[in-house]
C-alpha cells in the first residue's frame, strides 16, 4: 500500500509538470481526459462499487453546469460559489432520484435513470426561455486569458480528489457496507448494514462530484448546451469504465484518459471519428472480451511488483 | 375540452401506443431469451425508417408501401441476426457462463457506431417518405392514413409474434430456452441459432416499428435514442419479461403522451412519459403488475 501510495505521489507530481513540455492543445485534450476521470471515477463507485447501473450521470454533470451558469450569470455570485451551488444541487437531485429508485434493481433502474436522463435533456432543450436551449449559453470563464494551464492544473487537482477521496471511502466501514449492497443486499440488510440510507448516499455522493465536475467544466469551456446531455456521452462514460477496469481504482482513470486521447487523436478523421472509434471499442471487445483491464491484468501478472497501474489494480478489493 | 377533439387525441396516442408496444416486446422478448438488454434497439428502429424512406423513394414508389414495410423489417432483422452472431455470440463463455458486461459494451459500442454512420451516410439531414395511405374514417373520427396502417400493422405484427411463441414448435422451443437453458440443452436445441433468431425476431419488431412510423415522425440518425427510451420506460411500467405489461405499458404511455400534449404542452410531449413513469414508481413501486422484487 505504501507503495502505491508513493508511486501515485510520483505520477501526480509528474502530471502536474506536464504543461511545462506540451502545447496548449495537448494540454487542453489532457485538461478533458481528467474531467472524464472525474466522472469515470464517480460513476465507478455508483455502478461499479454499490452495484447502482446508473445511466444518468452525464445529466448530473450537466445539471451542476447549468446551475452554476444560470447563477453567476443572473445573480451575479462568485464563480465558485456558482460551482459550489451546482454541486448541491446535483447532490440533492442525485438523493431524490436516488430516493425514488430505492427499489429498482439492475437492469430497472437502469431503464428508470435512462428515462430521467432523455427527459431533463429534453426540458432543459424546450426551456430555452431560460436555458438559451440547443443554442448554448455563453458561460463566463473561470480564469482570464486562452491558456488551458491554469484549469490543468485546477482539474488534476480535482481528479486526484476524487481518486483520493475514493480510496478513502472504500477502505472506510463505508466502503464495505456499499460493497456488500452490490453483493446481495437481502444478506446486507440481515447484517444490520441501513441499505436505503447507503444506496441514497451513493447516488447523492456520485452526483455531486459530477456536478462539481460539470460546472467547472462549463466554466472552462464557456458555451452549455444540451448535447452534453445526449446519451453518446454515457456511453463514453461507460465505456471508458467498462474498458479500464469495473470495481478497480485505477481503471476509470487509465480508460478515460486513453479513450479521450484516442478519440481526439481521431479528430483528424472528422465526421467519421466516432465510428472508428465505435469499430475499434467494438474489436477489442470481439478479439479479447477480457478487454483493456484484461489486457493490462495479464501484464500485471507478467511483471511481478513492477508499475503503477499494475500494483493499483491489484491492490483494489 | 371538446370531447370529439379528445376522443381524436386519445385515438392518436393508442396508435402511436401500439408502435410502442412493438419496441417493448421486442426488448423484453430478446432479454428473456438472450439474457442481455439491448441497448441499440433504437438504432436498430431507425435502421427500419431509413431502409423503408429508401424503398419508398428510390426504387418502389408510394404505391408499393406495403411490400416497402416487410422488406425493411426482415432486412432488419437479418442485421440483427448477424450482429449477434459475428459480435454478441462470445458473451456467452459456456452454456450458462457469461460476461456480463461484454454485452452492455458491445450493444452501446454499437449505438455509437451507427448513429455515427448513419450521420455520415445520410447527413443529420431529416427524412419522411410521401404520406401513402389514403385517410380513414372511424366512427365520427377521422384518421390521418399512415398512422392508420402503423396501427393495423403493429397489431397484426403483435398478433403474428404471440401466435409464434404460443402455438408452434418455434415457439415451443423459445419459451423453454428462456426458462432453462440448461434443460433446453438437454432436450436438443440448438442453444446457438435460437439466440440468433432471437435477436433478429426481437430487433426486427424495432426495424419493423420504425418503417411504420417513418411517414409519421422523420427519419434522422438520433431518431433511435426517444425510441429506445419509450420502449424502456415502459417496461419499467409493465415488468421486464412480461407481454401483456409490455403492450398494456405501451398503450398507456402513448395515451398519456397524446393527452399531456393536448391538455399541458405539446413541446413536453416525451416528459410526459417519464412523469408518468415517476408517478407508478411512488404510487405503485412494484410496477403495474405488482412483482414483489424487482430484480433483473
Amino acid at each position: 500500500m505504501k507503495r502505491s501510495a508513493a508511486a501515485a505521489g510520483t505520477g501526480l507530481v509528474a502530471a502536474a509538470l506536464l504543461p511545462l513540455v506540451l502545447g496548449p492543445y495537448h494540454v487542453h485534450v489532457l485538461t478533458v481526459a481528467l474531467y472524464y476521470v472525474v466522472l469515470a471515477s464517480s460513476w465507478n463507485l455508483l455502478a461499479g462499487y454499490t452495484g447502482l447501473f446508473s445511466l444518468a450521470h452525464h445529466v448530473f454533470a450537466g445539471i451542476g453546469a447549468y446551475t452554476s451558469a444560470l447563477l453567476v450569470i443572473h445573480t451575479g455570485v462568485p464563480i465558485p460559489a456558482g460551482v459550489a451551488a451546482g454541486a448541491a444541487v446535483a447532490c440533492a437531485a442525485g438523493f431524490a432520484l436516488g430516493s425514488v429508485t430505492l427499489r429498482l434493481r439492475m437492469l430497472y433502474l437502469a431503464l428508470a435513470t435512462w428515462a430521467f436522463a432523455e427527459s431533463t435533456r429534453v426540458a432543459v432543450s424546450m426551456e430555452y426561455g431560460i436555458t438559451r436551449g440547443d443554442l448554448g449559453l455563453a458561460v463566463p470563464t473561470l480564469f482570464r486569458g486562452p491558456s488551458p494551464t491554469p484549469y490543468y492544473e485546477l482539474f488534476l487537482a480535482c481528479a486526484a480528489a476524487a481518486v483520493a477521496g475514493m480510496v478513502w471511502l472504500l477502505r472506510s466501514p463505508i466502503g464495505y457496507r456499499i460493497r456488500a449492497i452490490r453483493d446481495d443486499e437481502g444478506a446486507a440488510r440481515a447484517a444490520g448494514i441501513n441499505t436505503v440510507r447507503w444506496k441514497r448516499f451513493a447516488f447523492a455522493a456520485a452526483s455531486g462530484a459530477a456536478g462539481a465536475a460539470g460546472a467547472l467544466y462549463g466554466h472552462y469551456i464557456g458555451l452549455l448546451s444540451p448535447v452534453s446531455m445526449q446519451f453518446d456521452e454515457m456511453a463514453l462514460i461507460i465505456i471508458m469504465v467498462i474498458l479500464g477496469g469495473q470495481r478497480t481504482i485505477a481503471g476509470p482513470v487509465i480508460g478515460a484518459v486513453s479513450v479521450e486521447v484516442v478519440s481526439e487523436g481521431l479528430r483528424a478523421y472528422g465526421q467519421i471519428r466516432m465510428v472508428i472509434f465505435a469499430l475499434l471499442v467494438l474489436g477489442l471487445m470481439r478479439l479479447y472480451p477480457p478487454g483493456l483491464v484484461g489486457l493490462l491484468r495479464a501484464a500485471a501478472a507478467r511483471l511481478p511488483r513492477g508499475g503503477v497501474a499494475a500494483s493499483a489494480t491489484n491492490s483494489a478489493p | 375540452m371538446d370531447s370529439t377533439l379528445l376522443a381524436q387525441y386519445a385515438l392518436a396516442g393508442l396508435v402511436i401506443g401500439a408502435i410502442y408496444c412493438l419496441m417493448a416486446v421486442g426488448i423484453t422478448f430478446i432479454y428473456s431469451v438472450v439474457r442481455m438488454i439491448n441497448w441499440a434497439m433504437g438504432e436498430f428502429y431507425m435502421i427500419g425508417g431509413y431502409v423503408q424512406y429508401l424503398l419508398i423513394e428510390s426504387w418502389l414508389g408510394p404505391q408499393h408501401w406495403y411490400l416497402a414495410l416487410p422488406l425493411a423489417a426482415c432486412s432488419v432483422a437479418l442485421l440483427g441476426m448477424g450482429v449477434q452472431r459475428v459480435l454478441l455470440r462470445p458473451m456467452f463463455t459456456g452454456t450458462l457462463e457469461r460476461l456480463d458486461e461484454y454485452a452492455t459494451i458491445v450493444t452501446i459500442a454499437l449505438t455509437v457506431l451507427l448513429r455515427n454512420l448513419a450521420i455520415v451516410i445520410f447527413g443529420p439531414y431529416q427524412f419522411s417518405p410521401p404520406d401513402y395511405a389514403n385517410p380513414v374514417q372511424l366512427g365520427p373520427l377521422p384518421l390521418n392514413g399512415s398512422r392508420f396502417v402503423a396501427f393495423v400493422g403493429a397489431v397484426v405484427l403483435l398478433a403474428l409474434f404471440a401466435f409464434v411463441i404460443r402455438r408452434t414448435w418455434f415457439g415451443l422451443a423459445l419459451r423453454a430456452v428462456a426458462q432453462n437453458r440448461l434443460g433446453a440443452v438437454a432436450a436438443g436445441i440448438n442453444l446457438g441459432r435460437i439466440d440468433m433468431l432471437a435477436f433478429g425476431i426481437g430487433v426486427g419488431l424495432a426495424g419493423a416499428a420504425g418503417a411504420l412510423l417513418a411517414p409519421v415522425f422523420l427519419v434522422f440518425p438520433q431518431s433511435g435514442a426517444l425510441s429506445t427510451v419509450k420502449g424502456f420506460e415502459i417496461i419499467v411500467i409493465g415488468g421486464l419479461g412480461s407481454l401483456p405489461g409490455a403492450i398494456a405499458g405501451g398503450l398507456l404511455l402513448g395515451l398519456v403522451e397524446s393527452l399531456g400534449s393536448v391538455l399541458l404542452s405539446p413541446s413536453f410531449r416525451d416528459v410526459y412519459g417519464f412523469g408518468a413513469l415517476l408517478l407508478i414508481l411512488v404510487l405503485r413501486p412494484t410496477g403495474l403488475w405488482g412483482e414483489r422484487a424487482r430484480e433483473a
